[in-house]
């Protein structure tokens, strides 16, 4: 898999806390959009299509470190993107998110430290 | 008691899927075998009134949970293999050709079958039922363009096979005694849109009974009761609910009325017997509650029941119906509340219906409104005690009310 390089996705206050960002395909230069999530204080993300149907997660309802799907409502873990409830049963790509000067900074591709 | 060593699981819908998911998942680690009637890896079923009709999915991608997934748990899956009897008192279980098989305990996960419209005709081989997978695929084989289509009842299931019928060029005629259904569920101003959102779009909408089904030369001729005309059609598709599959239960003497009665724990009562899904009824409950998530929640529960575990809590309940490109969504029961405030305006199509007991939430329902369902889940399910005015302000952020 292939590492594009990082992007600037939002300065740090521009995601309100339990909101995300839908970073599209063209920015990320991958298959799917990129759901960048803030919740607890911290930035997470993680592919954007649901693993189960076609809904965006990005849309979802985040909390207590996971993101539930708007459409049929299965669970991810933010950090590992690992389904916790069905009907989900694959994960979610997670990728590496980073705040450096004030800013969250997205790095498509690379996997998040879990 | 002691603990279980072999556990049979007897059905393959999603509330046996989640019951072994679930038991694994607390440890518990004998034998587990699920028994099911069908042949093939257990599905889940919502798709099968939208996208399976449809033929935009196949039964691949339908899969409640991948081949792999029972070996790594450790599940042995018996397909094509339907129980004749439990015999708890013995520690087993008798299957269909005769054999028997051990367990310590058992959870029943039978679920129903669909009601069969209780008029003369109405066992004709034109008249669908839509339950199982095989049911969708001999259905979808009858939804051809200018088919004429009656479906009988206008519930979930009925409107959902409705829209599906619509979409795929069908003439349909769609049959209720009941002017507005699901009214009770949902409330009169969501159930009002939604159903009169059927002749919108082109279908035709009858507020009657059905007398009987005829056979004539090319087709069949629906008779109508109260309407008093009829109608001829090529398909009728009944979806006037189901009957609960007690049959087990009951020879073995477990406590049924309008389903296996379940204490907390899923419990029956037989103390190595429980049962799950759409099959259960839970003592002190008017109805089954026969809905995905609430079959996954059996699941869960069951798991702590059979262990010997605390039970959680279990939240409000939760449905969706997809039709017409609409998705309606509905947490707890609207006839639970005692005054309804609504949120956003009905003529734009999506709005949330909050019902009120009190000062607490005790339902919604919403169409095309997801992120409102998921903050009403929550404010029911911590009790909260709303101010309706943000309730009814669109402009107003329901998380605030769960932020205190």
């Amino acid at each position: 898999m292939t590492t594009n390089s990082a992007v600037r996705v939002a300065a740090v206050g521009d995601i309100e806390e339990g909101e995300a960002l839908k970073v599209p395909a063209e920015t990320t230069g991958r298959a799917d959009a990129i759901a960048v999530f803030h919740d607890g204080g911290a930035y997470y993300a993680l592919d954007d299509t649901c693993s189960h149907g076609q809904a965006s997660l990005s849309d979802g309802w985040i909390e207590g470190g996971e993101v539930e799907c708007p459409l049929h409502s299965a669970r991810f873990c933010l950090k590992s993107g690992e389904p916790q409830c069905m009907p989900a049963t694959l994960a979610q790509r997670t990728h590496r998110v980073e705040v450096r000067d004030g800013e969250v900074w997205l790095h498509p591709g690379e996997e998040s430290a879990g | 008691m002691s603990a279980p060593r072999g556990i049979a699981v007897v059905g393959a819908g999603l509330a046996a899927v989640s019951t072994c998911d679930a038991l694994r998942a607390r440890g518990y680690d004998g034998e587990l075998v699920l028994y099911s009637a069908e042949h093939g890896l257990p599905y889940d079923r919502p798709p099968l009134s939208k996208d399976v009709l449809l033929g935009k999915s196949r039964r691949e991608d339908v899969l409640l949970r991948p081949a792999q997934w029972y070996d790594e748990k450790g599940i042995e899956l018996r397909d094509g293999t339907p129980v004749r009897a439990i015999r708890p008192r013995e520690g087993g279980l008798e299957l269909a050709d005769g054999t028997r098989a051990t367990a310590d305990r058992i959870v029943l996960a039978t679920g129903g079958t669909p009601r069969a419209l209780p008029v003369p005709g109405g066992d004709d081989p034109g008249v669908h039922a839509l339950r199982t997978w095989e049911d969708a695929e001999r259905l979808r084989e009858r939804l051809l363009p200018g088919a004429r289509v009656a479906v009988v009842g206008a519930g979930l299931i009925g409107a959902e096979t409705a829209a599906v019928a619509h979409a795929l060029g069908c003439r349909v005629t769609l049959i209720d005694p009941v002017p507005v259904p699901l009214a009770a569920v949902v409330g009169d101003e969501i159930a009002s849109a939604l159903h009169s959102r059927h002749s919108a779009e082109g279908i035709e909408v009858l507020t009657a009974g059905v007398e009987r089904i005829e056979r004539r030369p090319g087709g069949l001729l629906v008779r109508l009761s109260g309407y008093g005309g009829s109608v001829a059609v090529d398909t009728v598709v009944a979806g006037i609910g189901i009957r609960p599959a007690i049959e087990l239960a009951e020879s073995a003497g477990l406590i049924v009325d309008n389903g296996i009665v379940v204490r907390p724990g899923q419990r029956t009562s037989h103390p190595n017997v429980f049962a799950v899904g759409d099959v259960a009824r839970r003592d002190g409950h008017r109805v089954r509650h026969e809905h995905w998530e609430a079959a996954q929640r059996d699941g869960e529960a069951v798991a702590h029941g059979v262990l010997g575990l605390a039970v959680p809590e279990a939240g409000a309940s939760w449905f969706w119906s997809d039709r017409h490109g609409s998705r309606l969504e509905a947490v707890g029961s609207m006839a639970d509340a005692e005054r309804r405030v609504l949120r956003g305006a009905v003529d734009t199509g999506a709005f949330t219906v909050f019902g009120l007991r009190g000062d607490r939430v005790v339902a919604a329902a919403a169409v095309d409104r997801p992120r409102d369902i998921k903050a009403a889940r929550r404010i029911v399910d911590r009790g909260v005690v709303v101010d309706e005015g943000v309730l009814s302000d669109e402009s107003a952020d329901l998380r605030t009310l769960l932020k205190r």
